[in-house]
Formats: structure tokens, sequence, C-alpha cells
């Protein structure tokens, strides 16, 4: 499933790119942003507090609640997701938990 | 505590050995022409178009693997660099992907049949098209001529009342610098991409900085030595701003060295840059910007210079 983003570069889409893991309180997404096109994509992970959680919380909501947020700070998401890669080489990683709540 | 690292009455013969520096240099630069027709630079995708595909691995990958893995899609010449994470990343390079669309879904499906469903992740695809990087290349080289040709007229301009000649001696040094760091960039294959130009526009910035204080040194000892000739001026100059000179490119290459060392592969062609350029922008303005002021006013003049400068 892929949720389509509006953005000044064009139509991406955010969508799962590994299984969803579960940690310790811990729900962590791997997704990704990849232009309509094809031409671009990149990845980073969503760190989702259980807290923040409710039982229906299938990975198909989260995408929808997330897409919004995502869209609303593309352009950070995107650079900061990018520069995460290119120079850590490690996949940016957002925390979502009741001190950054983000759109839970 | 003075912070002087060279005796104040110090006095090295620069001048003197010039016509050696300039055969040297001017050997390299031919030789770094020559790299570039003959070899050329290794463009990043910015430059040369195509896509860069980041790709990682849970269990440790070899790079032969993935290549056999991608053989049957036929994508041209793949470059597949292991990206610093022994085995578990790596950089594809596809220098001319026909339909660049969809790359990432294709190569996962690709990569998919060879190491299994969760075998390997594509993290990043970046792609150029192959006009828009000749655009790229085109303006790069424009800010490279047009940042040379305004930081000579700009100097020529201040320089004037001593001699026009610095302006051109300041030019011809930059020139140098960034043939020899483009020679160096050929021989070390570091791709050349927009962090490059960069870092050879900051080159080219640092290069006339040092020529500047070496020329401003001359200017000020032609007002006060107006007899002496302009090649004696002129050592004296480099020896009076030796220390600082050694002092600001030292503590700069120092910073530029641990980048090198510690900065990881991305910054690597950068800090190269940086550190190539550095080095011979300090050379330059000794060996290169003076020797020309000198061809220009004629070493046997006496005073005539000093004069213009009083």
């Amino acid at each position: 499933m892929a949720v389509p983003i509006n953005t000044g570069r064009g139509t991406y889409l955010l969508a799962t790119a590994a299984p969803a893991r579960r940690e310790a309180g811990w729900l962590l997404l791997t997704l990704m942003m990849e232009r309509s096109d094809g031409i671009e994509r990149v990845a980073f992970c969503c760190r989702i507090s259980n807290e923040l959680l409710s039982a229906d919380s299938d990975i198909e909501a989260l995408l929808g609640r997330l897409a919004p947020w995502i869209e609303r700070d593309f352009e950070m998401t995107r650079e900061n997701a990018l520069k995460s890669i290119r120079s850590e080489r490690r996949m940016m990683e957002i925390t979502f938990d009741t001190v950054n709540r983000g759109p839970f | 505590m003075s912070l002087q690292l060279i005796r104040p009455d110090l006095d090295l013969d620069f001048v003197g050995k010039r016509h050696f520096f300039v055969i040297l240099s001017t050997a390299i630069n031919i030789a770094a022409i020559l790299l570039l027709i003959f070899k050329g630079l290794n463009y990043g995708v910015d430059f040369a178009g195509g896509s860069v595909v980041q790709v990682e691995f849970p269990t440790a990958t070899s790079a032969d693997s993935i290549r056999h893995a991608l053989a049957p899609l036929d994508l041209g010449e793949i470059t597949v660099q292991d990206f610093g994470a022994s085995g578990h990343s790596y950089l594809l390079r596809f220098e001319k992907v026909k339909n660049i669309a969809s790359l990432g879904p294709t190569l996962e499906a690709e990569l998919a049949k060879a190491f299994g469903p969760n075998g390997a992740k594509v993290v990043r695809v970046e792609s150029v098209g192959a006009k828009v990087g000749s655009d790229l290349r085109r303006k790069g080289l424009l800010a490279v001529v047009v940042a040379t040709l305004l930081m000579g007229t700009f100097i020529a301009i201040q320089f004037r009342h001593v001699s026009w000649s610095f302006g051109t001696g300041a030019v011809i040094a930059l020139i140098h610098d960034v043939l020899v760091v483009t020679g160096a960039l050929v021989i070390a294959q570091f791709q050349f991409d927009l962090t490059t130009l960069a870092a050879l526009l900051t080159v080219i910035g640092y290069s006339v900085h040092d020529t500047i204080i070496v020329s401003d040194r001359i200017r000020e000892d032609s007002a006060k030595r107006r007899r002496e000739p302009i090649d004696r001026i002129m050592n004296r100059a480099i020896n009076e701003t030796l220390s600082r000179t050694i002092l600001t490119s030292g503590t700069a290459i120092m910073v530029l060295i641990a980048l090198l060392a510690f900065g990881g592969p991305i910054l690597r062609p950068s800090a190269f840059t940086l550190l190539v350029g550095f080095i011979t922008g300090t050379y330059s303005s000794v060996y290169i910007a003076g020797p020309v002021v000198l061809f220009w006013e004629g070493h046997t003049r006496v005073g005539s210079v000093s004069s213009r400068a009083a």
C-alpha cells in the first residue's frame, strides 16, 4: 500500500520499505518516499511509542496518519533523510512518543 | 609570547629559484591538461547524468554478486562501490540507463531473485537526466572561469598603482591551481560532483587570499624602498609573510587532513580537492604570481615600480 504525497517536487508515494518491527515499547516502521516517476527514492525510519498506538493501528492506518504530517514538512524530511543516508550511512529515525506526538 | 615561526631576519631566495619552479609548474600544468583530455574527470551523477542507488544488505555481500544479480537487466555499465559498511551497504552508479523511471522497484525485484525477498533494500535513488547533467557541467565551468576573471580584475584594479601585472599574476596563479587540482582529481579518480565544484571554487577564493597577502606586502615595501629592484622587494615580501603563510595554511591543512581521514566517503572528494588546492594555492602565491609580475615588469628595472607605488 502506498499513500500519495503532493509536494513542490511532484507527487511522491509513501510506502513501507521493510516489514514493521516490534521492539519493547515501540513499533519500528521503515518507510520510503518515492517520486511517482521513480527517479528518486529515500528511505527513513519511524519509531512510534506503543502509548500512541491504538488497537486498530494497522500499517495502512499509520501510513494514512503519517502522510499529511510528512507532506507538510516534506523538504526538511527529504533533505535530512538523504543527508543521513549519504553522510552518516544510516537511515534517519523520527521518534514519536508522548513528548513528540507528531501526527498521533 | 610571539607566534613567530620564522626568524624575522630570514632571507630565503625564493625569487632566484623562480625559473626552476616556473618550469616545474608548466610541466605539471601540461600533464594536468593531457590528463583532462585523455583520461578525464570522473564526473558524478550531477554532471554525467544517470542514477545513483544505495542498497543495503542484511548479510554481507560482494560487489561481484551484485553485478551478477543485475546482469539480466542489461542496464549498461554499473559501478558498484562498497559504501564503508563492509559488504552491507553498496552504492550502484548507472551511467546510461535507458529508462531511469521505476529503477528502485526494478532493482529490488531483481535483487530479490538473487538474495531472497528481504535480502536487499533500496534506500536511496537519485537520478539526473543527461541534458541536465551537461547543462550543470557547462554552468560549473562558467562559474570557475567567471570567478577567476573577476578576482583577477579585482586584484588588477586594487594594485594598479604598483603594477597592472598583479592581476595577471593572480589569474595565472589561479589557472595553475585549478589545473593542478583537477589533474590530481583525474589521477585519484575521485568523483567530481557539485560538492567538489564548490570545493574548487573555495580553492580559488583561498588561493587569491594568499596572493593578496604577498602582493600587499610588496606594495608596502615598494613604497618604503623605492630604490630597490622589484625582485629584491618581492623576495623580502615573501620572507616577511612566510610565517603568516605557514601558520594560516598549516592550520587549514591540518583540518583538511582530519576531514580527509575521518570525513567518510561522501566528504572525501571535496576534502581532497581543498587539501590539494590549499597546498598548491600557497605555492602558487610565492612561485607563480610573483614571477609573472617580474616577467611583466622586467627584473632589471630599478625603482620604476616602487616610484609608482608612492
